[in-house]
Order: structure tokens, then C-alpha cells, then sequence
């Protein structure tokens, strides 16, 4: 597209050389994404002399040793069940307190509008220990301390905003004759609201979803403070696996491409929208 | 027609919850950075107006400490990766089959958690490690990346710049794309050359999308933990020791939530500072 089109058999070449070049520092760049996770992978499905070898082996005979151990351990088994209920929890709390609020932005006027939805996005700005080291203290007298209901609260504080600015963006990008249409039918705005919600920015509302499940999912700061050993998370459970004297590199590489294989396959449906995810909102992908 | 007037309210009643929900821990919190609130001495916080502040933040401080090392992580990341990803932005305009392979590889990094990212990382960084071993593959010397306190800064921003240039690269390709042809067609017939056409044209253009870019990354690495954390716990000495991570070590490791405080509220601060040049920019283009 910004190629230089100009006449003549050395500008030609210059042309192709160019192309070659451009193509070689986009593989340079696609090698520096994709090693450490072709590194990880190896990693998984080595036998432990092989892990420890120096220099490093990339030809290997491949065992599965690994995963069968980790699929085995509660300590990798118990946080990924965790994980996955409070993802799943916080996206969900996200949903009904955001979905609302997403649709009233979009699509009503009134006083302090940009005020409180600037608000909800700077939720997102705060460095979380500013909330959670208050929580530390205050979750302890309330009894919420290493539970899943005191985790699903604090994690509205990542998977709201999200929720709320990304839909809200879907939302605006619907006509609004749409609705208007329903209300001179007579119906109310929650005939209309259901109508756009569950009919047309539906493939927005699947991708805000599965960026709110990510984000949760990734997370990990609020759990280290909040969560004992019964409702911690992957994330932390992960790094127990490198923290202690013996490193157990060959059950943490199982494990780390247990708990990104899942992430990968459900992003593919949603790398269309990803950049209002990312940007709340500001930048329209 | 009051219910009509009420009903945004209404419907934003449990986010507005949410927020005053939020109000009181973070108000506690800002309250006790000027107490001497401490958990492991069992005392009732007793106001001391800006005691911790002033010791923390004195030349030789933990706090001065910190906040250089948090402006040092953040303007590096930002610099890098701003740079990098405008760079592959750029090539990844180019059309072709490939190209839309490669951007959906690339933006792996950025949907991994960034401690499971770190960690893969640490074990590439290792002194018998791979990453050592490919530097002998161009004849170049072992480094102890993430061993040594005049390495350790790099390495961490090495790590960052790897999860977070997607990112970049997603925000500027999407400003590339809204920029009309019919613009590079003009420069074309003017004459100009490409890295002319690049400077002088397509930066000016992004100008919007290098501020978002900025402002989400900058505030994102000033107040970055979890791959500091995870690579280095602020090692070694305290080489990588930024405001967030000092804070949970003095708070949550030694208990001393008043001095916890006054680096998060000072966090917090540089942080929120960003976050206003975002919303200016809205408010300027929503009007």
C-alpha cells in the first residue's frame, strides 16, 4: 500500500528488495512473539534430563509424563477449578451490573453522563493494591478473606469497566432508529433494549464476554492478596510450581499450556474486537 | 415522563454502588497513609499527618527508590514499544495472504497472563538457559539477565515490550487503516519519498492513536507488579523495585499499611495524572 511505484528496471528491483527486507524484519519480529512459546511447548514434553541438559536440546524424544503428572496434582487441579469459577462468576456479576449501565450510556441523556462513565473506566487506572490493601484488612473482619463471593467483588473492578465501555461502543454503532421504531410500536425501552441486545450486538456482546473471561482469567494480583490456598488461583498456583527450592520446570510448562491452550482457542473469536476491548472503547477496530 | 428521567439512573444504580462500594476502602486507605497504621504492632492507626510520606520519600528513601525505578520501567516500555510497534505496524500494512496469518500470531503474547508470560521467560533467562546459549550462536557473551542489578531493568522491560508491543501494534494499524488512501496517492504525485511520506504524513495522522497508545501503556507500566513480581520480586538488591511492588512487600509481607499507603497514594497519583490527558482527548473529540 505504501509501496513506491516508479518506472524502470532498478527501481523495480529496489522495489522487490525492499519487499524482501520488510518481509524478513516481520518474520524477525514473528520469531521474537513466537519463541518463548515454542520453548514452553518443548519444555512440556520433555523428560527431566532433557530440561536440565546444557546445552539446551531441541531434538528430544517426547513424553506426555508431564501433563499426566500435572492433571494429577491438586495443587495445579484445585486453582484451575478456582480459576474457572471466578472468571466465570466475575464475568457474569459484570454482565448484569454493566449491561444495564453500557445501555443507558449509549443510548440516554442525562446530567453527569460522561462524568460517571469516566468514572467507571478509571476503576481501570487505579494500581489495584491502592483497593486491595485496604481490602486485606477490611475483608477479614467481614469474613470475605479467601472466599469466592470477596473475589468476584474485587474482580469487578477489572472485568466492569471493560464490560461497560465495550458495550457501550457496540451499542452506540447500533441505529437508534431501532428503537424508536419499537417505542412507536408501543413497546418499552426494554423491548427495545432486549431487541438490539440479543439480536444485534450480539457478536459484540460474545466478544465482550470472552475479553471479561480473559481478563479475569489472567489476573493475578488480587488473589495473592485475598485468597488462601482453597480459592487460589491458576496464576498463583503456577508460580508455586518455580517458587520453591526444587523447580519442577517440566509440570510448570504442562501446566502453563494447560492454562493458555484454552485462552487461544476462545480468542480466535474475538481478535476481531479486541481493540475496543483494550481501549474501552476509545479506539474502534 | 419522570420515570423516563429516571430511568438512566436507575439502570446505572449498581455500577454507582460499585463505585461507592470502591469509595470506602480506597478513602481508608488514603486515610491511613497519614497514620502510623501498623498490623504487625496491633495498634489502632493514630494520625501522623505526613510522616510517612516524608521519611519515605527523603533522599536515600524506599520511596524515592521506588518512584525512580517506576519512571525509569515506565519511560523505557513506553519508548520501546511505541517505537517497535509502530515499526511492525507499518510493515503489516502491506497486503498479502501472509500478512493477516502473521498478525493473528503475533497478538498471542497479549492474551497470555503476564505472570504465566514472565514466568516462560525466567526459565529462558536462566545463566545455562536458552536465550544465553542462542547469544553463542552469534558469538556473543552469556548475560545474566535477570542475576545481576545492572541487567535486571532491561530484562524486565525485555519481558514487558514482549507481552505488551501487540498492543501498540493493534492500536496504530487500526489508525493506519482509518487513514484514506486517497492521502498516500497525494503524497505519491507530490513526489515524495516513503520515509518522507511515513514522517511527514502518517505519524502527524496517528497523532490520536499515539496518545491512547501512550496514556494505556504508560499507566499500565508505572503501575506494572505482576511481571516484577514474577521475575525478579524487585531484585536483585532492589534493582527492579517499583512503587506497586515496595508497596505490597511493606504492606502485605511487613504489615506497615501506613507506608504501604503513601507509595500507592503517590502511585496512584501519576497514574490518574495520565488518565486525565485521556479524557481531555475524549472530551475533545466527543464535542
Amino acid at each position: 500500500m505504501f509501496g513506491i511505484k516508479l518506472g524502470g528496471s532498478s527501481a523495480r528491483r529496489r522495489r522487490r528488495m525492499n519487499d524482501i527486507l520488510a518481509l524478513a524484519a516481520l518474520l524477525a519480529y514473528t520469531v521474537f512473539a513466537l519463541f518463548p512459546l515454542f520453548w514452553i511447548f518443548l519444555m512440556s514434553i520433555k523428560k527431566p534430563v532433557d530440561i536440565i541438559a546444557t546445552p539446551p536440546k531441541f531434538f528430544f524424544t517426547p513424553t506426555l509424563e508431564n501433563y499426566a503428572d500435572v492433571l494429577s496434582r491438586p495443587d495445579f487441579l484445585l486453582p484451575y477449578k478456582n480459576s474457572v469459577i471466578v472468571s466465570v462468576g466475575s464475568l457474569l456479576l459484570s454482565l448484569i451490573i454493566g449491561l444495564p449501565a453500557a445501555y443507558a450510556l449509549a443510548r440516554m441523556d442525562f446530567r453527569f453522563k460522561e462524568d460517571l462513565a469516566f468514572s467507571f473506566l478509571s476503576l481501570r487506572f487505579a494500581p489495584e493494591l491502592i483497593v486491595l490493601l485496604p481490602l486485606f484488612v477490611i475483608y477479614q473482619s467481614f469474613g470475605l478473606y479467601n472466599t469466592y463471593i470477596g473475589l468476584i467483588l474485587v474482580y469487578q473492578l477489572i472485568t466492569f469497566p471493560l464490560m461497560v465501555w465495550m458495550m457501550r461502543s457496540f451499542l452506540e454503532d447500533v441505529p437508534k432508529e431501532l428503537e424508536e421504531a419499537v417505542q412507536i410500536d408501543g413497546g418499552s425501552w426494554f423491548t427495545g433494549f432486549r431487541m438490539i441486545v440479543a439480536r444485534i450486538a450480539l457478536p459484540g456482546l460474545a466478544a465482550s464476554c470472552v475479553l471479561a473471561f480473559i481478563y479475569a482469567w489472567n489476573h493475578f494480583v488480587f488473589a495473592l492478596v485475598l485468597a488462601s490456598r482453597d480459592t487460589q488461583v491458576i496464576t498463583a498456583g503456577l508460580l508455586q510450581f518455580i517458587s520453591f527450592e526444587q523447580i519442577e520446570w517440566g509440570s510448570m510448562a504442562a501446566g502453563v499450556m494447560l492454562a493458555i491452550i484454552p485462552e487461544f482457542i476462545i480468542a480466535v473469536f474475538a481478535l476481531r474486537y479486541m481493540i475496543r476491548g483494550l481501549t474501552a472503547g476509545t479506539v474502534k477496530g | 415522563m419522570t420515570s423516563s428521567r429516571r430511568l438512566p439512573y436507575l439502570l446505572l444504580l449498581p455500577g454507582i454502588a460499585l463505585l461507592v462500594a470502591i469509595l470506602y476502602p480506597f478513602l481508608s486507605g488514603v486515610y491511613w497513609s497519614f497514620t502510623d497504621f501498623d498490623l504487625a504492632l496491633g495498634q489502632n492507626p493514630t494520625f501522623a499527618g505526613i510522616t510517612n510520606y516524608l521519611t519515605s520519600f527523603a533522599p536515600g528513601g524506599e520511596g524515592l527508590h521506588a518512584f525512580l525505578i517506576t519512571l525509569a520501567y515506565a519511560a523505557l516500555a513506553v519508548a520501546l514499544q511505541t517505537a517497535l510497534g509502530f515499526g511492525v505496524a507499518l510493515l503489516l500494512m502491506r497486503e498479502g495472504a501472509h500478512i493477516k496469518f502473521i498478525r493473528a500470531l503475533i497478538v498471542l503474547p497479549l492474551l497470555m497472563p503476564p505472570v504465566v508470560a514472565t514466568m516462560m521467560w525466567r526459565v529462558m533467562m536462566i545463566p545455562d538457559g536458552v536465550l544465553n546459549y542462542m547469544l553463542g550462536w552469534v558469538w556473543l557473551p552469556p548475560f545474566d539477565w535477570l542475576g545481576s542489578t545492572s541487567t535486571a531493568l532491561f530484562s524486565v522491560v525485555l519481558i514487558d515490550t514482549w507481552i505488551y508491543t501487540p498492543f501498540v501494534i493493534l492500536i496504530l494499524l487500526a489508525g493506519m487503516q482509518s487513514i484514506p488512501t486517497e492521502i498516500h496517492e497525494a503524497a505519491r504525485v507530490d513526489g515524495a519519498s516513503y520515509p518522507r511520506e511515513v514522517w511527514n504524513l502518517v505519524v502527524p495522522l496517528l497523532r490520536p492513536f499515539f496518545i491512547i497508545v501512550i496514556v494505556f501503556r504508560g499507566i499500565d507500566s508505572l503501575k506494572m507488579f505482576d511481571i516484577i513480581y514474577t521475575a525478579t520480586r524487585g531484585g536483585p538488591i532492589d534493582a527492579t523495585m517499583n512503587l506497586h511492588v515496595q508497596a505490597y512487600f511493606t504492606g502485605v509481607r511487613d504489615l506497615n499499611i501506613g507506608e504501604s499507603m503513601s507509595f500507592l497514594v503517590v502511585l496512584w497519583v501519576l497514574c490518574y495524572g495520565l488518565a486525565f490527558v485521556l479524557l481531555r482527548i475524549r472530551r475533545g473529540r466527543m464535542a
